[in-house]
């Protein structure tokens, strides 16, 4: 057999999997080609071929496939339904393929393997294992190949949540120096789904441009996952998405430790992030000191306006730190 | 306890209020949705909910200035948001200062003390026995008004006389509000079915538009919110066939007494186009799209909620489903926006295709 491509798009999941479904394709020897970052084209090809009604990162998903289609003989679409014990994705990744199976037409074949460990607890496995199947009959080489890519995304996941020790380490050291720099050393923690937060087109490179103003950026990856079990207890009814359940989670691991501030990136029409976003809302009323903002993006988000709402954000911590050192 | 419960179409005020005050609580039911109800949701709900849950928490809000102290609401656990929305309104009203109780009913997870706790507090000191009787009761009020509902969509396009089937609905409806025996709720459902039928019978022969109305459970059902729809297209001389209704709903919920059958029946007929359940009602919309197709209906409108996560989904497939079948499908989205004319044009218009359609069809035929 030749070297399939296989076309993975840069976009919803990707970001949450991308070590594990890239070193699992390439490890059975296929060719996998990327749709790359995010550009205007491709945000354009999505929101003609996308319902109008559908949320933005599922608009920017169709531009992807529609940007990937004619250059690869498979496209990968997995169909993530459930990887914990009774916590879901969002419904639009539950029927992700068949939408985008029914809105494009002349799409190369998809690899849609279903993902739902409610059927079995090696589900997730299995599954990676049968699409395997399509690549080789070696089975050695399928769980090989498997094994490696998990271990690649564990790796990936642990790198994240060290560079958090590492900053706050630095955030305490830093503290003892003098009140005059207080700018350099502001945490801010950027909340929100990951296809938002590393999508630099998408969130029109919100990261860089708060690190140019010296801001030490936090994000949920940096969070220890039983940091965020623990925070979790806080809720009275448990969350049932994966998602929502790291960036609630996070969002209040980051409250308890005092950040800054946080920002929560959400999009037009997110459903999750509709509540989850009250949730944290509500919670953060509990921490003053703790400041609290929501920028929503989608395609009419304009870079000057966001600029603006940063600026102005971080203008305020830094007043209200120079200024009210005893607000209550 | 002083309970209060959300509005939903004929539901909550008659066998809602039945099961509760048997029960021995005073039940102070929110006054019938209206703007008001509709602005104090949107001023307090997230922007980027789903109506339902703005009007279900102008409901509240209404109920509790009212004196209610307890609120009953159903729960679950996902993927539809809809699991959560108990839980992010008792935190929205909490932070509004009203004092209340939340009572969700839904499967237990992990929390069976609380789960009997409620059950407790709702049995009220009453016997297993009464406590089942007035179950008995509402469950037999819930399958009545579903089905005079349904079979007012026969009569309405058939009438003569503008509204007489509403009339005879009203009627029925408080008949039964009125009245706490099994029997009796029987006999004034023979009677209202057999009123419907004098208004069949004289326009027995009229070949109607039929049109299937699916979507998300609370707009498809709650006629303030939907404006309606129902009616008006009753009144445009069309059939309607429901989709969405309550009582498998309730029995899915229940899971005794689950009809597993028709449930199989539709997720088959969705397969095809959308194997996976994607929470709320959005497989079930595919497959009663395909089965009113392959039922030679005329078309099908669904009816769902500004940003409803599994109704997109449905949305998004149900265009392929509509070319592959060459069966027409109209969506509309309702908001807080959706103004009542704008909603008449897209019914007439569409039920003006549809009628074009079948001319077209019977003319090849000849």
């Amino acid at each position: 057999m030749g070297n399939l491509k296989i076309g993975i798009p840069q976009a919803l999941l990707y970001y949450e999997y991308f070590p594990l479904w890239k070193n699992f394709l390439e490890g059975l020897g296929a060719e996998v080609i990327i749709s790359g970052p995010t550009t205007k084209e491709i945000l354009d090809l999505g929101v003609k071929s996308a319902i109008s009604e559908i949320c933005f990162p599922v608009k920017v998903f169709y531009g992807h496939v529609m940007s990937l289609k004619d250059r690869v003989d498979y496209l990968f679409i997995p169909r993530m339904v459930c990887v914990e014990k009774g916590v879901y994705f969002c419904p639009k990744f539950l029927g992700l393929p068949d939408m985008i199976k029914s809105s494009l037409s002349s799409l190369p074949p998809l690899i849609e393997p279903t993902i739902d460990i409610r059927k079995s607890a090696t589900n997730f496995k299995n599954s990676f294992l049968a699409v395997g199947k399509l690549f080789t009959n070696n089975s050695k080489k399928i769980y090989q190949s498997f094994y490696e890519a998990q271990r690649n995304l564990k790796l990936y996941l642990k790198s994240k949540e060290n560079e958090l020790d590492q900053k706050i380490i630095s955030q305490q050291y830093n503290n003892k120096f003098s009140q005059g720099d207080l700018e350099d050393f502001l945490n801010i923690a950027l909340l929100g789904h990951s296809y938002l937060i590393y999508d630099y087109f998408i969130n029109l490179n919100l990261i860089s441009k708060l690190k140019k103003v010296k801001v030490n950026v936090l994000t949920a990856e940096m969070v220890k996952k039983r940091d965020i079990k623990r925070q979790l207890k806080k809720l009275y009814k448990p969350l049932f998405w994966t998602l929502s359940k790291k960036a609630v989670g996070s969002a209040f691991y980051f409250l308890e430790k005092k950040v800054d501030g946080i920002i929560h990136l959400t999009s037009f029409e997110c459903g999750e992030d509709s509540l989850i976003g009250e949730i944290i809302h509500q919670e953060s009323q509990k921490y003053p000191s703790v400041a609290y903002t929501e920028f929503v993006f989608d395609e009419h988000t304009g870079e000057i306006g966001i600029d603006t709402r940063t600026e102005a954000f971080l203008d305020m911590i830094v007043r209200r730190k120079r200024y009210e050192s005893n607000y209550a | 306890m002083k309970v209060t419960m959300p509005n939903l179409g004929n539901l909550t005020s008659i066998a809602g209020k039945a099961l509760l005050s048997n029960l021995g609580h005073e039940v102070i039911l929110p006054p019938p949705n209206t703007k008001r109800t509709l602005d104090l949701g949107v001023r307090y709900a997230p922007e980027y909910c789903c109506l339902p849950l703005k009007i279900v928490l102008g409901n509240f809000i209404e109920a509790l200035e009212r004196g209610a102290e307890t609120i009953i609401m159903v729960g679950g656990w996902g993927p539809c948001r809809f699991g959560y929305y108990a839980e992010i309104q008792r935190i929205i009203l909490k932070s509004l200062g009203y004092k209340f109780e939340m009572i969700s009913v839904e499967a237990p997870r992990g929390n069976l003390l609380q789960m009997l706790n409620y059950i407790n507090r709702l049995r009220n000191k009453k016997s297993f026995p009464s406590f089942m009787g007035a179950f008995k009761l509402a469950w037999a009020k819930v399958v009545a008004i579903e089905e005079l509902e349904k079979e007012a969509l026969k009569a309405r396009p058939r009438e003569n006389i503008r509204r007489e089937t509403s009339k005879i609905l009203k009627k029925g409806l408080s008949l039964i509000d009125n009245t706490n025996s099994i029997e009796e709720i029987e006999k004034i459902k023979q009677k209202i079915l057999s009123d419907y039928n004098r208004i069949i019978k004289a326009n027995k022969n009229k070949d109607l538009i039929k049109i299937k109305l699916v979507g998300e459970f609370y707009v498809a059902l709650e006629p303030f919110v939907n404006h309606h729809i129902e009616e008006k297209l009753g009144y445009l001389g069309v059939e309607v066939e429901r989709g969405v209704s309550v009582v498998p709903w309730i029995s899915s919920f229940l899971k005794f007494f689950r009809d597993n059958k028709l449930q199989d029946i539709i997720e088959n007929a969705a397969e095809p186009y959308l194997p996976q359940s994607v929470g709320g009602e959005g497989q079930s919309t595919i497959g009663h799209i395909v089965l009113a197709s392959e039922k030679g209906m005329d078309g099908a409108i669904q009816v769902i909620p500004f940003t409803c996560m599994p109704e997109i989904v449905a949305e998004t497939i149900s265009k392929k489903v509509s070319e592959d079948l060459d069966f027409p499908v109209l969506t509309l989205i309702y908001d807080e926006q959706t103004g009542e004319e704008g909603l008449v044009t897209r019914l007439d218009a569409f039920v003006d295709l549809l009628e074009m359609k079948k001319i077209k069809r019977h003319l090849v035929k000849i």
